[in-house]
């Protein structure tokens, strides 16, 4: 099967404006910046994906990937070419979901370039002070691989349901408007570490690797903490997981495709190397895909 | 050989309560002056009470399992495909996704699983999908499931509606219902869907939009129902065309259609717009059972099948043709050859 590439990615990173951006905003300008530096145009884009939990005004129909795509243009009317946009909700998962979703239907002959988005944003006026994700944006552009050393390997994703109610994030509907509410129990970051090792290893078996064989891993960025924590529970060398808790919080959604432009931003990766993403979300869901460079 | 994607199994869960429309109109703080209930054709609709939307999902999803030859356990994924996420009394849920509450609701703990959000087009956004994952290889067989708990958005609408053409009242054509599609790849190339195409034109998104009100508590759908409408009107018949030519079929040669159950006016006015786009001739008969059961947004289709598999007029081999507007606006066309699911349908439920 033919691999699959990342052949752009754009970012907006959370700011220290005074007044809010919002999600629109910051997926726009990650959208724009991707399809910037890439060599596919907005019109080639058929399939976009919004994954993106919290948006402007809690919005729940239509698709907030279809406002995305509005605003970025991408074959915005029944004229020409055509462009599916959907929203893919899989928590702080959403991102990888995506990129499987788009590869499998890139692999499936469905689609050649497909795209997925995501940005986080509390649109409510006096926040819940549970809420701690900075606004951010993330884009990625992907397409089929021209070699076939490079590219997506595998994606495993499992869902360990004892832990569900751990973490949830609900609109109340008690006061116009809405408000955002984010309800985390204790031990929460302890359950992660409980459930990244059976995906890691599922991969790291279909990928026939080991774990020395990986050159950098990009977890989901939950705090400083929890990547020491998660380096210790996988025996793997801490500098190298990337770690931007030094600069953010974590973000959500957007977070592992942030830690891949900062590595990427860092140092040129050169072709070879093997890095890991490696998500967490409410569920508990834990994704990993390998990518080789 | 070209693996279809089939259904191989449905579910339907439709709770016991009935609201009549004039029921609905009677309570409105601001009474519409117009007769509501002749423009729409729909004279009822079930709603749930005690029930979540999760919940309508899972009894779905339960249905299209018992006649199912595949267990729980065999699902490689589920997909959730729901508009309404109301799990508890003025509350919308974000995370975790409904698909861990439906996965964990009907035990099948091997399925890969997310939420697919995509207004009334859903359960196609989710069909067209797993098409994708079932052609590769990477699942042999997955669920599509939708509950749909509509009725806390009726409600606002009842006590939030002021104009005779208030932008909520199509609202009131909303109705509550689950259902749940088992697809598998067909071992018979005939069988299964022939063609599905999805295309957004998200130049027209403000025509329909739900979110919380900004008058009180509760959520709103706001409608401009005319707009969408005309905007759907000039453009589904073409992407209706091309997906009968692509699926190698004639107009003649389909049986049954089956449009999203928005109103019984609704549906006619499709058919009116295809009939002048195919130049006066449309032979395709339309199925609609919106009279009863309102607005079932994402299920609708499915709605139907059940009720006209379930009375001998959709039968074996029969080839049906679901056309889709929703908000976004999404256009969806979609061929399909039934195999004996018919007849398996009507003997599970002991109607044969």
């Amino acid at each position: 099967m033919q691999r699959c590439r990342l052949e752009s990615i754009g970012v907006s990173y959370p700011n220290k404006r005074h007044f809010k951006s919002g999600s629109l905003n910051h997926a726009v300008w990650a959208g724009r910046t991707c399809v910037e530096k890439s060599k596919h145009l907005a019109r080639d884009i058929q399939l976009l994906i919004n994954t993106g939990i919290h948006r402007d005004d809690h919005y729940a129909e239509p698709a907030f990937a279809a406002f995305i795509q509005k605003k970025l243009g991408i074959n915005a009317e029944f004229q020409g070419r055509k462009t599916l946009s959907f929203d893919l909700q899989n928590s702080g998962c959403g991102m990888l979901s995506a990129a499987y979703v788009i590869t499998t239907m890139i692999q499936s002959g469905s689609v050649q370039v497909g795209m997925a988005i995501s940005s986080e944003a509390n649109s409510d006026k006096k926040p819940d002070p549970n809420y701690t994700y900075p606004e951010s944006g993330a884009a990625i552009i992907v397409d089929v691989s021209p070699t076939s050393s490079e590219g997506f390997g595998g994606f495993v994703f499992k869902t360990f349901e004892k832990y569900r109610d751990l973490y949830s994030s609900v609109v109340s509907l008690l006061e116009k408007r809405g408000r955002l509410l984010v309800r985390k129990k204790q031990g929460l970051e302890e359950a992660y570490l409980q459930c990244v090792e059976p995906v890691l290893s599922e991969l790291l078996q279909h990928e026939n690797l080991e774990l020395a064989d990986i050159d950098y891993l990009i977890p989901s960025q939950i705090s400083d903490g929890f990547l020491k924590n998660l380096a210790d529970k996988i025996s793997f060398p801490l500098d190298k997981i990337v770690n931007t808790t030094h600069l953010f919080a974590d973000t959500l959604t957007t977070s592992v495709f942030l830690g891949l432009q900062y590595l990427m931003d860092q140092e040129p990766i050169a072709p070879g190397k093997k890095v890991v993403l490696l998500t967490f979300g409410a569920g508990i869901t834990v994704g990993a895909t390998i990518y080789y460079f | 050989m070209d693996i279809k994607t089939k259904i191989e199994s449905l579910g339907i869960y439709l709770p016991d309560k009935i609201i009549t429309t004039e029921d609905l109109i009677s309570r409105c703080a601001h009474r519409p002056r117009i007769d509501f209930q002749r423009i729409t054709g729909i004279l009822e609709r079930r709603v749930a009470e005690n029930e979540y939307a999760v919940d309508l999902a899972i009894k779905a999803a339960q249905n299209a399992l018992s006649m199912s030859r595949y267990n729980a356990e065999d699902l490689d994924m589920i997909i959730c495909t729901s508009i309404s996420k109301y799990n508890r009394d003025n509350e919308v849920d974000f995370e975790p996704s409904a698909s861990v509450m439906i996965r964990n609701g009907i035990g099948a703990g091997n399925a890969l699983n997310f939420d697919v959000v995509n207004a009334c087009a859903g359960m196609f956004n989710g069909i067209h999908i797993m098409k994708s994952f079932l052609k590769t290889g990477l699942i042999k067989c997955g669920m599509v499931v939708s509950g749909e708990h509509n009725l806390p958005l009726v409600e606002t609408s009842v006590k939030e509606i002021r104009r005779s053409l208030d932008k909520q009242l199509a609202t009131l054509t909303l109705g509550d219902c689950g259902a749940a599609i088992i697809l598998d790849g067909s071992t018979d190339e005939k069988y299964g869907f022939h063609y599905l195409e999805m295309v957004t034109g998200a130049k027209h998104n403000h025509y329909c939009y739900s979110k919380p009100s900004h008058r009180g508590p509760g959520g709103v759908l706001m409608t401009k129902a005319r707009g969408l409408q005309r905007k759907g009107a000039e453009h589904f018949p073409r992407y209706l065309k091309k997906a009968v030519d692509k699926s190698g079929w004639t107009m003649d040669e389909i049986d049954f259609g089956i449009a999203h159950q928005v109103s019984v006016g609704g549906v006619k006015k499709g058919i009116k717009v295809t009939k002048e786009f195919l130049n006066g001739v449309m032979p395709v008969k339309f199925l609609y059972n919106v009279e009863k059961f309102g607005n079932t947004t994402t299920t609708s289709h499915f709605l139907v099948l059940h009720e006209f598999m379930l009375n001998g007029q959709i039968k074996n081999d029969h080839k049906i043709l679901f056309v889709s507007g929703a908000s976004g606006i999404v256009i969806t066309n979609a061929t399909y050859l039934l195999d004996d699911l018919p007849s398996r349908y009507q003997a599970h439920l002991g109607r044969s």
